[in-house]
C-alpha cells in the first residue's frame, strides 16, 4: 500500500526524520509508539505534504507513485487521511460547507457526481449518530469552540465521510474521556474494510486494547529501531522505549 | 480640464477659473484654505491624487432629461435616468453645505454642481441607486442629498457601472440628513476594474436625535478610489459603519473617515475588514471624535487586514480623539497573512488551494457580509465578493502548483 524508504525529513535546520523505513500493508493496522521528540508526528506530516516539513532524502512510495511529487491535496484526494493531533479552529468556516466541499472535490476526483445538500445532509445524518455527536456541530464554524473530545470526533466523522484509503490517527486518544475514546474507537474500527490501511501514533497503550494493530513499530531517533507484533505493547508498558534497541544494527 | 489648476489659488482666482458667482464664495474660501489635495495633504497622503487631478479631463454639459418611471433610481454620468413612483427625485439648490468639512473636494464637488440631486425618501422604503458612467476620459463631478422622514426607517442599496469610462475620473458624494427618530441604512457594492473610471466620494452624514445609521461599504476591484467620510452625532444618535475592502492588482483605494460625536449618549461602532491582493494599496484612515459636550458617549473602531501577497500595502490609522472623562471607548489595528495551518487543514482534505484561500478569504469577510439583514443584498453582495475573487485568481489557477 505504502512504501517508506530510507525518509530523512529536517523541520528548520533539525533533522528529525534520519532513514526511516516503513512499508504499510494493505488492510492491516500498524502502531507507531516511541517517546517524546521521536519524529512520530513529523511522519504523518511528511506523509501529508505538510508545509512545515523539508525532505533531504528518501521517497515515500504511494500506489507506485511518488507521494513527495503531489500536493497536500492531491495527496487527500488519492486517498490519504490524517486526523490531526490538534485540529486548528477556523472561524467563518461553516463545518457542513467544509465538509461537503471535501467530499465533492473527492468525488470530482473520482468521476463520481457530485452530492447535493439534501444527499450530503443525509449521509450526515447518519454518521453524527453513528459517533453520538449532536447535529448543530455541523452547522457551526469548523473546530471553533469545539472541545477536545468534539474535535476528535469531528476528525473521525471526517474521515467516515472521506473514506481514505490510508489513515493515520495522530495521537487520536490524547485528551479523550473512556466514553469518547470508545466513541471514537468504534468509528475507527467501522472503517477496516480488509483494504484500508491504519497507521497510529500514539504514545501509550490504552487505545490499542480499542484498536487492535497487527503491527508494532517503535519510532526512537528519527528511525524504526524494531517492528513486532501486538505482544510488544506488554513490554514496552513494563519495560519503557528504553529497552528497545535498534534490531537493524 | 485640469484640476491641477486650481491649487494654490486665492477666492478671487477660484471663482474665475470655476466660473461661479459671488454667491459661492464661502465654499471657495473653504477650498482655498484647505487646499487642493497633494502629497503634503495628510488625507490625501496614502492616495494617488496627483496623477487623477494633473490629467486633461472633457467635462460634461448638463442637460437635465426627462426623469422616465422604473424600479430604481439610475444616475447616468450625472443625470438623473429614471426613478422609482413613490420617491422624489428632483434637481435643486442645497443651501445647508457643511462649513467644517475637512475634505477640499467636498467643495470642489458642491462647486463644480450647479444644482444637487435631492433624493427624498418618504416612509418606510427601500431603493436602489444604480450610477453609471458612460464618458470616457471626463470628470464627471455631482452631488447628492438625500433626506428621509422622521420616525421612518429606510434603505438604500448602492451599486455602479462603468464598464465605457475609461480614464474617467468620478466626484460625487452625498449629503445625508437622517432624520429624528428614524433609521437609515445605506449598503455600497461597487466592484471596479482597472482601465475602467477612478473616483473621489465626499460624503457628509448628518445623524439626528435619537435616529440611527448604517453605513456599509463592499469595495472590490483593481482600480482606484478614495471615500472621505465625515458623520455627526447628535444625542442618543447611533452610526453603525462598515467597510469591507478587496482589492488586488495596482488598486488603491480605502476610506478616510471622521465620526464626530457631537451630544451626550451617541454611540458609534466602526469596523473594517481589508483584503489586499498583488501590489494592492488599501487605506483605513479614521478618526472618532468625542467632543466636550458628548459625555457618555460609546466609541468602538476596529480594523482588521489581510495581506496576501508580498507587495501589498496597508496603511490603517485608527484614531480617538476625546474631549470628555465620561464614555467608553476602544480602538485597535491588526494586519497579518492567511494562516498556513488553516490553509494546510484543509487542502489536507483534499480541497485546492485555491479553494481553500477562497473559504478562509470568505470567512474573514464573513462576518461583515452576514451582518446585511436583507439576504438578497447579502447574496448579491457574496456574488460580487466572489466574482472579485476569482478574477484575482484566474490567473493564478493556471499555474502549477509548486509555482503558487
Amino acid at each position: 500500500m505504502m512504501k517508506i524508504e530510507n525518509l530523512k525529513a529536517n523541520i528548520g535546520s533539525k533533522e528529525i526524520l534520519k532513514g526511516l523505513n516503513l512499508v504499510l500493508e494493505e488492510g492491516k493496522v500498524h502502531a507507531i509508539m516511541g517517546p517524546n521528540g521521536a519524529g512520530k508526528s513529523t511522519l504523518s506530516k511528511a506523509v501529508t505534504g505538510h508545509y512545515e516539513i523539508e525532505i533531504t532524502g528518501g521517497d515515500i512510495v504511494y500506489k507506485n507513485r511518488s507521494l513527495l511529487e503531489m500536493s497536500p491535496e492531491e495527496r487527500a484526494l488519492e486517498g490519504i487521511f490524517l486526523s490531526f493531533q490538534n485540529p486548528v479552529e477556523i472561524p467563518g468556516v461553516n463545518n457542513a460547507y467544509f465538509l461537503r466541499t471535501a467530499l465533492n472535490a473527492k468525488r470530482k476526483h473520482e468521476g463520481k457526481k457530485e452530492l447535493n445538500a439534501a444527499e450530503f445532509l443525509r449521509l450526515m445524518k447518519e454518521h453524527l449518530e453513528s459517533l453520538g455527536m449532536k447535529s448543530d456541530m455541523i452547522s457551526r464554524s469548523l473546530n471553533e469552540g469545539f472541545s477536545g473530545g468534539e474535535k476528535k470526533r469531528n476528525e473521525i466523522l471526517q474521515m467516515l465521510v472521506l473514506e481514505p484509503d490510508v489513515i493515520i490517527l495522530d495521537e487520536i486518544d490524547s485528551g479523550l474521556d473512556i466514553d469518547a475514546l470508545r466513541a471514537v474507537s468504534e468509528g475507527i474500527n467501522k472503517m477496516k474494510n480488509g483494504k484500508r490501511s491504519f497507521l497510529v501514533i500514539t504514545h501509550y497503550s490504552r487505545i490499542l486494547d480499542y484498536i487492535k494493530p497487527d503491527y508494532i513499530h517503535v519510532l526512537k531517533e528519527g528511525k524504526i529501531v524494531k517492528t513486532a507484533g501486538p505482544e510488544l505493547v506488554a513490554q514496552l508498558e513494563a519495560e519503557g522505549y528504553e529497552s528497545i534497541e535498534d534490531e537493524n544494527q | 480640464m485640469k484640476l491641477t489648476a486650481l491649487q494654490d489659488k486665492n477666492v478671487d482666482e477660484l471663482r474665475m477659473l470655476l466660473g461661479v458667482d459671488a454667491k459661492k464664495d464661502l465654499l471657495l474660501k473653504k477650498l482655498s484654505e484647505l487646499g487642493m489635495p497633494e502629497i503634503k495633504n495628510e488625507i490625501y497622503r496614502y492616495f494617488d491624487t496627483q496623477s487623477l487631478l494633473e490629467k486633461q479631463y472633457d467635462r460634461i454639459r448638463f442637460v437635465p432629461k426627462k426623469i422616465e418611471e422604473s424600479d430604481k433610481i439610475e444616475i447616468v454620468d450625472g443625470i438623473i435616468k429614471t426613478a422609482p413612483k413613490g420617491i422624489r427625485v428632483y434637481y435643486g439648490e442645497y443651501k445647508e453645505v457643511d462649513t467644517a468639512h475637512f475634505d477640499p473636494l467636498y467643495y470642489l464637488g458642491h462647486l463644480l454642481v450647479s444644482s444637487v440631486i435631492i433624493i427624498e425618501l418618504d416612509g418606510d422604503v427601500e431603493t436602489e441607486i444604480l450610477h453609471r458612467f458612460t464618458q470616457p476620459d471626463t470628470l464627471i463631478a455631482y452631488r447628492l442629498v438625500i433626506k428621509n422622514q422622521a420616525n421612518r426607517h429606510a434603505t438604500v442599496y448602492e451599486t455602479f457601472e462603468g464598464a465605457h469610462a475609461e480614464g474617467s475620473l468620478v466626484l460625487y458624494g452625498y449629503d445625508m440628513h437622517i432624520a429624528k427618530d428614524s433609521s437609515l441604512r445605506f449598503l455600497k457594492n461597487q466592484t471596479m476594474h482597472n482601465r475602467e473610471y477612478s473616483m473621489i466620494a465626499s460624503h457628509k452624514i448628518s445623524v439626528q436625535k435619537q435616529a440611527n445609521m448604517v453605513y456599509k461599504s463592499f469595495d472590490f476591484g483593481d482600480a482606484s478610489a478614495l471615500t472621505l467620510l465625515k458623520a455627526e452625532l447628535d444625542r442618543f444618535a447611533h452610526i453603525e459603519a462598515g467597510h469591507l475592502l478587496y482589492i488586488a492588482g495596482h488598486a488603491k483605494r480605502g476610506i478616510v473617515s471622521q465620526i464626530i460625536h457631537k451630544d451626550e449618549h451617541t454611540t458609534s461602532h466602526q469596523e473594517a475588514k481589508n483584503i489586499l491582493d498583488d501590489n494592492a494599496r488599501g487605506i483605513f484612515d479614521a478618526l472618532v471624535k468625542v467632543e466636550p459636550s458628548a459625555k457618555y458617549t460609546k466609541a468602538y473602531q476596529n480594523s482588521k487586514s489581510i495581506l496576501l501577497a508580498e507587495n501589498t500595502y496597508m496603511i490603517a490609522k485608527p484614531q480617538l480623539e476625546i474631549y470628555v472623562d465620561e464614555l467608553e471607548a476602544s480602538h485597535g489595528a491588526t494586519m497579518g497573512q492567511l494562516d498556513k495551518r488553516q490553509l494546510f487543514y484543509l487542502q489536507s482534505r483534499g480541497i485546492s488551494q485555491t479553494d481553500a484561500r477562497k473559504m478562509l478569504v470568505m470567512a474573514f469577510a464573513n462576518t461583515l457580509i452576514e451582518k446585511i439583514k436583507d439576504a438578497r443584498h447579502q447574496e448579491r453582495i457574496k456574488t460580487s465578493f466572489e466574482a472579485a475573487f476569482h478574477a484575482s485568481n484566474k490567473a493564478e489557477e493556471h499555474l502549477p502548483t509548486l509555482l503558487r
